[in-house]
Formats: C-alpha cells, structure tokens, sequence
C-alpha cells in the first residue's frame, strides 16, 4: 500500500460517525485526564481501556491514541495556572507558562502551549506514516553510548539555566542526579541510598516529588507572602489566546526541532514525552539568543516543552506499530489492549494490516487539531478556579497534590515523598538553588546512568572507547563546550573586568 | 544564615552517605570480581565528590559575600514565619494521618485548617466548603476515576469511609 493510500484510507475510517463520534469523546476524556495531578498519560490509557471493550479493533486503536495524545496536552492547563505539571513531561511548562500566568497572560501561555502541542503532533504523525520503519531503525541503531551522550547533553544545559548562578544550578542539577540514585541501581538492583527505608527500595516517584517541588512548594511560598494570579479578564475567566502569525513565525525554527528531537526521543524506548520536553527546553536554551529569558515566562519555553512531549507521542507510536516493542508505559497498555484485539503488530502489520497504521495516523491528526478546540474549553472551565479566593484554592491544591500523589501506585509513601519535597522545595528556593536543574538531573538522572554502565561494560571499561562511535563523539565534544562555555566566559569577563 | 546552616548540613549529610550509606547490601561476588562493570556505588559515590566539592565552594562564597552583612545573623533564622511552619507541619502531617484517618478525614481537616492558616476567618462557610470538594474530589477520583482512595485503619472513620462507599455503590448501580 501506498503512503497516499494509507493517508487517504486513515481518514476514510474517521468518516465513520460513530468513530469520530468516538474520538471526540476521548479527547475530552484525555484532556481533562491529562489537566488532573497525578493521572499520567499511562494511566490515562489504562482508564480509557475499558471503553474499548466493546469496539472493534480499529475504533478501540483511534480511540486510546486520542487519550493518549489529548493526556499529554491536557497536562499543560493545569501546568500554566497552577504550576501543577497533570503529566510529568508538562513540567517544563511550569517554568515559563506559570510566571505568565502570574503576570495575566495566562490565555496567551495556553494559546502557546495548545498551539506548539498540534504542531508537534502533527509533525511526528507524519513521521510515523512516512518514514517509520526507516526511523525505527535509525533509532534501533542507537547504542547505550549514544543514548547517554544525548542525555548528557540534556544535562549540559545545567551551567546555562541560571547565568548568574552557575555554581548553585550545578550543586541542583547533581543533586537531582544522586536522587535519582535512591533506590536500586539500573544494572544490578543493588540498594543504595535507602537509610534502611523499605519506602524508598523503588527509588523517587517521579510524578509525587514534580508536584511537591512545583505545587506544594508554590503553595507554602503564598503562605507566607499572597500574590494572588492575576487573569486576563477581570472576572478572572480565562481567555486563551492565539500569538499573532509574527510570535509564530519568530519560533518557526524552535518547533521544527522540537518537533524532530521530540519525535527521534519518542522512539528511542525507555525515553518517552518527559525526557522529550526537558531535552528540547534544554536545548532551546542553549540555542535561544537571549537564554537569560527562559524560565521568566517567554512563548520560547512553553513551546518548545509542549512541541517536544507531543511529539514524542508520534515517536512512541513507531516503535511499537513498525517492530511491536513499545517505546514506554503508554505505549505497553495500548499493546496490551490492540494483541486482545487480535491486532498483529509489529513488520507484518504494514502488510497484513495496514489500516491499523493508517487508522493510528488519521487519529493522530484529527486529534491534534480537534483537541486545541476542546482543551481551551476544558482550560476555560478549570481557569474559572482562579477566581476561587486563595484561601479555598490553596487548600484544594493540597488536597490535589497529596491525591495525586497517592494515585500514582495507591501508596501513601509517594504522599509523604510528595510532602518532603514540598519542604525540600521550599528550601531550595530559600538556598538560592535551583528548582529546574534539580528536576532536570532527577529526570536524565537514571536513564543516564543506566546507559552510561551498559556502554562502560559493552566497550570492556575503556571510557575513551565508549565514545568512539560518531554519533556518541560528536554529542560527548558538543555537550562538553556547552558545559564548560559559560564557566569560562564568565571567568574571562570577571578578569576582563 | 540560613543558606549557609542549610548548606552546611547538607555537605555533613553528603559525607555521612558517602561513608555509610551509599550501599545498603553487598555487591554481589560476580559483580565485584568483574573488572569490565560499574560497581553499583560508583556513579553515586562520583556525584557525591562533585557535590562536596562544589558546596564546600559555594560555602565558603556565603561566607565571603556576607562577612560584613549585618543581617547574617540568627535572626535572619528566626524570621522565618510562622506561618510556613504551620503550613509545613500541615502538609507533612497530612501526608502521616492519611493513612490511620483516611481520606474523608485528612480531607476534610487539611481544607479547613489550611484554609483557616490562609486567612479564611468564616469558619462556618469554611467547614461547609470542605466537606463540599471532600465529596468533589471523592466523586472524582474514586468514583470516576476508581481510584482506591485510602479508608482508614481507625474503625469508626473506616466504617464511616465504606458506609460512604456503599451508598455512592447504590447511587452509582440505580445511575447505570
């Protein structure tokens, strides 16, 4: 079958009313899925299985993509109003979209994030149905060495995320990496780390110390000094608007790349949307004319996490449609539920049945363009809380965070996690350190590891060996100047002074 | 003060795990008698020296920039309101009763009591207000969301908890 073919023949099963009736629905399922803390993408899916029960296999596969596509947009609403990232690849979106909103362009903020989400997921879409068995193995090919080299580049931003504070966002970001140590090691499930706590043998939760270290720790700082969110409106509603076709234009090269790391991170498996958007926020960073801005609440930051972890969604979707290994947690339960449906993925599904990879395709689309309209519905009605007088609202963010928390694995441990990183939160803002680089190191941290020690045993402990293939190389030489620059540049700039 | 206090205890912390506690079992023979593996406490223990170094400059920077300041005292320490104390206590302390109260409980006192710490002085339309987004977000996570939310191990509240459940199972059967 023809790429035109499968393109035309994807659209031609969304024709279907009930189907499309049925995508409709799990955008708005995803979205608001997405928008709560502590409901992850995966979990999402895993909610929207039962739906599926009763369909047929093509519309039970339309269906899960659209959750799982809407879940990761849907995470962004609560990022920027609340600075309560509703998925952890929404996280990087706290640190632009949340000081917009502070500032009353909340509406603009989710515009922005809305906007870039579509793009990204609709480039990657077109990634999948042109080129996925060329990209999986393109990504395939990648070894241990490789993967840690693009980590390591992630983290190369660390020196960059706060110029004038370069030696405490380092002190964070390797904090964050020694936290991603607790629990057992990648390789061997040695414990280290623990203090004898049982609690910690599983390592750190991500999604409960996300929400401590943005929700919890925003909530304890009004406590002390209320700076109620302003909105755009007065009644403090919610307008989300579209940046002008100039702010678009301005960031056209931005979500290209976003766009394409976010789909290659997408396919790369253990990756997945979160290391996606820290990745391309790192990046864009480094690449930004004025990275002094990021994290001040600039279109640039929003975009670039939001284009990246809706990419990733595309990216996942290779992997597991072209090969049938899939390329995360979200990635597995859609497998689960498409094998019970007799659905054979892997290289014979583009020749057996093609209308599964068309069908995921047209999802794909149609979501990503649908799901812009629903999201500044639901965005609207979630905006309508910021006219809740703080004393309601804090509360309720508490309440949101320790029950995110809890959902997670239904384990009052990951509540207490989520507590202790509140505090922790707290002073690491009163430390002067910073909160960004500590999630960035706790994020890269294990799959950086992991990487590292497999490479270290491929290449027989030979360090230098390990980073003699191109790829590695050229990323380990990029990473280390974008390391070390600004060091020196601010050295010569203290001698020139 | 406090930066430097906080940065201090962190690098005697880091030392402490450094020394004890980066490992807590052995590493197994086949692992440590094979040359061409990372041993399970080598990347941790690398960014544990990283740390140390790296604070210990940032301690001594603290130290430089505020030799003359006037305000680096304790007292700077004992600022620290009483209010984020109170807050911390709460949030931490929810997260400790969750499990003997359960959910309906730590729910419903972790909203009034912030809301109180927050500056909410109407403490009758408080107490509604609680109860009201206890019975939101149960509706919501439990019921829609079937999350298995936390009853309780003290009798009367985990009664009062699958009493609830029973009758939100009744509403729920007639509904569907």
């Amino acid at each position: 079958m023809t790429t035109w073919e499968l393109f035309t023949n994807g659209f031609s099963v969304l024709m279907d009313p009930y189907t499309f009736m049925m995508v409709v629905f799990a955008i708005i399922v995803g979205t608001i899925f997405g928008a709560l803390p502590g409901v992850s993408a995966t979990m999402a899916v895993a909610l929207g299985l039962p739906f599926t029960y009763s369909m047929q296999p093509i519309q039970a596969i339309v269906f899960l993509v659209a959750v799982y596509c809407s879940s990761i947009t849907g995470g962004s609403i609560t990022a920027i109003l609340f600075k309560i990232p509703g998925v952890p690849s929404s996280a990087p979106t706290t640190f632009d979209g949340y000081p917009m909103a502070q500032r009353g362009e909340a509406g603009k903020a989710l515009g922005i994030a809305l906007g870039s989400s579509a793009i990204g997921g609709l480039v990657s879409a077109l990634a999948m149905l042109t080129l996925s068995p060329q990209l999986t193995q393109a990504a395939l090919s990648f070894s241990p060495s490789d993967i840690f080299a693009i980590t390591f580049m992630g983290l190369s931003i660390l020196t960059c995320l706060d110029s004038k504070n370069i030696l405490r966002t380092l002190i964070s970001g390797l904090l964050g990496l020694l936290l991603a140590c607790v629990g057992q090691d990648p390789m061997y499930a040695v414990q280290r780390l623990t203090f004898g706590s049982g609690e910690l043998i599983a390592g750190l939760e991500m999604i409960p110390v996300l929400i401590g270290i943005f929700a919890v720790t925003e909530v304890l700082k009004q406590t002390k000094k209320r700076t109620k969110l302003e909105s755009d409106e007065t009644n403090a509603s919610v307008n989300t608007k579209m940046p002008s076709f100039k702010e678009w234009w301005g960031i056209k090269w931005l979500l290209a790349r976003c766009s394409v790391i976010g789909t290659v991170i997408g396919i790369l498996p253990g990756a997945g949307a979160t290391i996606a958007s820290f990745l391309c926020y790192s990046s864009e960073t480094k690449l930004s004319k004025h990275p002094e801005k990021f994290g001040t609440g600039i279109i640039d930051g929003i975009a670039a996490s939001e284009t990246a972890n809706n990419a990733a969604t595309g990216g996942a979707m290779v992997p597991l449609l072209s090969l049938g290994i899939p390329g995360g947690n979200a990635a597995a339960v859609m497998m689960s539920a498409l094998v019970l449906k007799g659905v054979q993925l892997g290289p014979l599904l583009l020749v057996n049945q093609p209308q599964y990879l068309s069908a995921t395709f047209a999802s794909m689309v149609v979501t990503n363009i649908l799901m812009v309209v629903v999201a500044i519905g639901i965005a609207k009605v979630f905006a309508q809380i910021l006219a809740v007088p703080y004393s309601y609202l804090g509360p309720i963010i508490i309440m949101l965070a320790i029950i995110g928390s809890y959902a997670t694995n239904m384990s009052i441990a990951d509540v207490k996690i989520m507590a202790i990183a509140g505090v922790l939160g707290l002073i690491i803002s009163a430390c002067h350190f910073n909160s960004a680089a500590l999630i960035l190191g706790l994020v890269l941290g294990v799959i950086c590891e992991g990487n590292f020690s497999r490479a270290y045993t491929i290449s027989r402990a030979d360090i230098v060996g390990m980073f003699s293939r191109p790829v590695a190389g050229t990323l380990m030489v990029i990473s280390i100047i974008l390391l070390v620059w600004p060091i020196l540049s601010q050295m010569f700039r203290k001698k020139e002074a | 003060m406090f930066e430097l206090i906080c940065n201090i205890l962190l690098w005697l912390g880091l030392l402490y795990a450094y020394c004890f506690n980066v490992l807590e079992a052995p590493i197994p023979d086949r692992v440590a008698r094979n040359p061409y593996t990372l041993k399970p406490d080598m990347w941790p223990k690398a960014i544990i020296i990283l740390l140390l170094i790296c604070i210990a400059i940032n301690i001594i920077n603290i130290i430089r920039k505020n030799k003359n300041n006037p305000e680096f005292s304790l007292d700077a320490l004992l600022s620290i309101r009483a209010r984020v104390c109170i807050g911390i206590a709460l949030v931490v302390g929810a997260s400790f009763i969750l499990e003997p109260l359960g959910y309906m409980a730590t729910c419903v006192l972790v909203l009034f009591f912030y809301g109180l710490l927050l500056g909410q002085h109407h403490v009758i339309r408080l107490a509604i207000f609680s109860v009201l987004v206890t019975l939101v977000l149960y509706v919501v996570f439990s019921v829609l969301l079937s999350v298995n939310l936390p009853r309780g191990t003290i009798p009367e509240l985990r009664n009062f908890s699958l009493y609830v459940e029973s009758i939100v199972s009744t509403v729920k059967g007639s509904i569907m």
